[in-house]
C-alpha cells in the first residue's frame, strides 16, 4: 500500500523563525558560558564590540553590546583567551546566528586571582608590604636604572620622559623579558643586577606597558615581589595601565600607574630646580641690597646730624660751657676771698696783739739776761774779785790746797797774771 | 649663630637647596647686621653654586647591560632618539641577563 504523502513546504522565513524560536527558547543556549579565543576584534565607535570567538576547530560570531560591556574591567585583545557568558541570537533574515555576550572574563582569571590573593596574604604576613620598609625616592637622582624589555613601549616612554625632564640624566637599562614563562626570573635577575654597588644606581623603575591580565602576571610572581622588596636601591613599580594593580606595586617603594608616570615620579624637572636656585639667589641679593640700603640710610641720617655737619658746634658749645664754668669758679673764688678777708678784718688785731706779746717777752728776756749777767762770775770779778787757779787750772777754793812756792794763775775779769805764793796763812 | 655645616661632595642637592632656602629666609628676616648678612649672602652664593654644579654633574648617557661570553655583565652605550625614546639597533640587544 502506498500513500502519496504530500510534502509540507515551509518558507525560508518559516524555517528560520522555527530555528530562532527553538534556539532562543532553549534554556541551555540562551544562558551559556563559552570558552574561546578572541579574533577579528572591532571596537565600534557606537560602543559595541564585535569579534569572532574561536577555538582549534570552530568559530562563532559574537557581539558585546555597549549596555553590557560598559562594566568590562579589562581590554579585549586579539588572541586573548576568554570566558564569555550570554545567549545565541538568530537572524531570521540571513539565517545566521551570533553569540550575544553579556559578560566576559579572561580565562583562568579566577584561578590566577586566587593564587595572587594567597601569595599576597603570605608575603603580607612576612611584612614585605609594610610601610616602614618603604624607602624615600632620591630628590635628584644622577643615575636611573630601568628594568624592562629593551624593545617594548615602556622603555621608550621612560627614556623619552626622563630626557625631557632632565637632559643630562644617566640611564642604565637592565633588560628583562616582561611576559611569558621565564619573564619573572629575568625581571628578578635584572633588579638584583642593578642593585650591585658598581652600577651606582640612585633609583630603579621596573615595569612594562599595558597588556592582558596574563601578560602582567610576572609582576605578581613571588620571585619578582621578593626582588622588589629586597631592592637596596629605591624602586618604583610601573606596570600596565591605570587599572592594573599587580603585587609589585605593593612591594615597591613607590607605585606609578604607567611607565611614563614612573619617570615623572623619579626624575625632577631640571629647569624647575635651576629656576628655584635662581629665585633664591635673587631673593638673597634683594634682601642683601635692602639691608645695605637700610644701613646706608641710617648712616646718612646719622651723618646729616648737626654734630657731623658742623663739628665746631660741639666745640663752641663746650667752650661756652667751659667759659661759663670758669667765670663761675672765678666769681665764686673772688667772693670767697673777699668774704674771708672780711671775716679776718672782723677778728681782733692778732698782729698787734702778737707784737705786744713779743715786746713783753723781749722785755722779760732782757731782764732775765740782766739777772744772768749779774750772776756771771765775770760780772762778779768785774766788781774786783779774781780767781786763783792751780797748775792744773783748777780753781783753788781753800787755803789748804795751796803751799808756799806754788805757781798759780790769777784770773781777772779782763785778763790773768802768773804768781808765786810767798806765804800761806790760814784763818779760823 | 649655629656652626655652618661644611659643604662636601657628599652633601646632597636636597640638603644644599634646603640650606639655601634657610639662608634666603634669614636674610629676608632683616635681623642680621650688615657684616652677618654679607657672611650669610656669601654662604648662600656658595650653596647656589654647589646646587647648580650638582645639576650639571650627571653626564647624559644611556647604557644597556649585556652579558658577555664570559658571563660577565657589562654596560654598552646605546644611541637613543630623544623625541621618541627609541633605542637604535634594538634588535641587536639581548632580551635579558639570563
Amino acid at each position: 500500500m502506498e500513500y502519496e504523502v504530500k510534502p509540507r513546504f515551509y518558507t525560508v522565513a518559516e524555517i528560520n523563525g522555527l530555528i530562532k524560536s527553538e534556539v532562543e527558547n532553549n534554556p541551555y543556549l540562551s544562558s551559556v558560558w563559552i570558552k574561546g579565543e578572541v579574533y577579528n576584534l572591532t571596537y565600534h565607535s557606537s560602543g559595541h564590540i564585535y569579534f569572532t570567538l574561536k577555538d582549534d576547530s570552530a568559530s562563532i560570531s559574537a557581539v558585546f553590546f555597549k549596555y553590557a560591556n560598559k562594566n568590562l574591567k579589562f581590554k579585549l585583545e586579539d588572541g586573548m583567551k576568554v570566558l564569555v557568558f550570554g545567549g545565541i541570537t538568530v537572524f531570521e533574515k540571513r539565517g545566521s546566528y551570533q553569540f550575544n555576550v553579556l559578560q566576559a572574563r579572561p580565562e583562568g582569571a579566577g584561578e590566577l586571582q586566587k593564587r595572587i590573593e594567597q601569595l599576597k596574604k603570605k608575603l603580607s604576613e612576612e611584612g614585605l608590604f609594610d610601610q616602614s620598609r618603604k624607602k624615600e625616592l632620591p630628590f635628584l637622582p644622577a643615575r636611573l636604572g630601568i628594568v624592562t624589555s629593551p624593545t617594548g613601549a615602556a622603555v621608550r616612554d621612560i627614556i623619552k620622559v626622563a630626557l625631557r625632564r632632565y637632559s643630562n640624566i644617566e640611564i642604565i637599562i637592565a633588560p628583562a623579558k616582561v611576559q611569558g614563562e621565564d619573564a619573572a626570573a629575568t625581571i628578578a635577575a635584572a633588579i638584583k643586577e642593578l642593585n650591585r654597588p658598581q652600577w651606582n644606581i640612585d633609583v630603579i623603575i621596573a615595569g612594562r606597558g599595558g597588556g592582558s591580565f596574563e601578560d602582567l602576571m610576572p609582576f605578581n610572581e613571588e620571585v619578582v615581589i621578593r626582588a622588589f622588596a629586597g631592592s637596596r636601591v629605591p624602586i618604583i613599580s610601573a606596570v600596565g595601565h591605570q587599572i592594573d594593580h599587580p603585587l609589585s606595586d605593593d612591594a615597591a617603594d613607590a607605585a606609578a600607574p604607567t611607565p611614563s608616570a614612573a619617570a615623572e615620579l623619579a626624575i625632577p624637572v631640571k629647569s624647575d630646580l635651576a629656576n628655584e636656585i635662581e629665585y633664591l639667589k635673587t631673593r638673597m641679593l634683594n634682601s642683601l641690597s635692602n639691608n645695605y640700603m637700610n644701613y646706608k640710610t641710617a648712616l646718612k641720617n646719622l651723618v646729616s646730624k648737626k654734630i657731623f655737619r658742623d663739628p665746631y658746634e660741639i666745640l663752641n658749645s663746650r667752650q661756652m660751657l667751659l667759659a661759663d664754668a670758669e667765670s663761675r669758679i672765678v666769681n665764686q673764688m673772688k667772693h670767697r676771698v673777699s668774704s674771708e678777708r672780711e671775716k679776718l678784718l672782723r677778728v681782733p688785731d692778732i698782729y698787734r696783739l702778737q707784737k705786744k706779746f713779743l715786746g713783753q717777752k723781749k722785755h722779760d728776756f732782757e731782764l732775765l739776761t740782766q739777772n744772768l749777767n749779774n750772776l756771771s762770775p765775770l760780772n762778779i770779778m768785774s766788781r774786783g774779785y779774781s780767781i786763783v787757779l792751780d797748775r792744773n787750772r783748777s780753781v783753788i777754793k781753800s787755803v789748804e790746797k795751796i803751799s808756799q812756792g806754788d805757781s798759780v794763775e790769777i784770773r781777772f775779769s779782763d785778763g790773768s797774771a802768773a804768781a808765786v805764793v810767798n806765804s800761806v796763812k790760814k784763818e779760823n | 649663630m649655629e656652626k655652618d655645616k661644611k659643604l662636601s661632595p657628599k652633601t646632597s642637592f636636597e640638603d644644599a637647596l634646603e640650606e639655601l632656602e634657610d639662608v634666603a629666609n634669614k636674610l629676608e628676616g632683616g635681623e642680621l647686621g650688615l657684616d652677618d648678612s654679607i657672611k650669610e649672602f656669601e654662604k648662600g652664593i656658595k650653596l647656589a653654586r654647589y646646587c647648580q654644579q650638582k645639576l650639571e654633574e650627571a653626564e647624559r648617557k644611556i647604557e644597556i647591560l649585556q652579558k658577555g661570553a664570559d658571563g660577565e655583565v657589562k654596560p654598552g652605550r646605546v644611541a637613543v632618539k630623544p623625541d621618541t625614546g627609541e633605542i637604535e639597533n634594538e634588535e641587536d640587544l639581548q632580551g635579558s641577563l639570563i
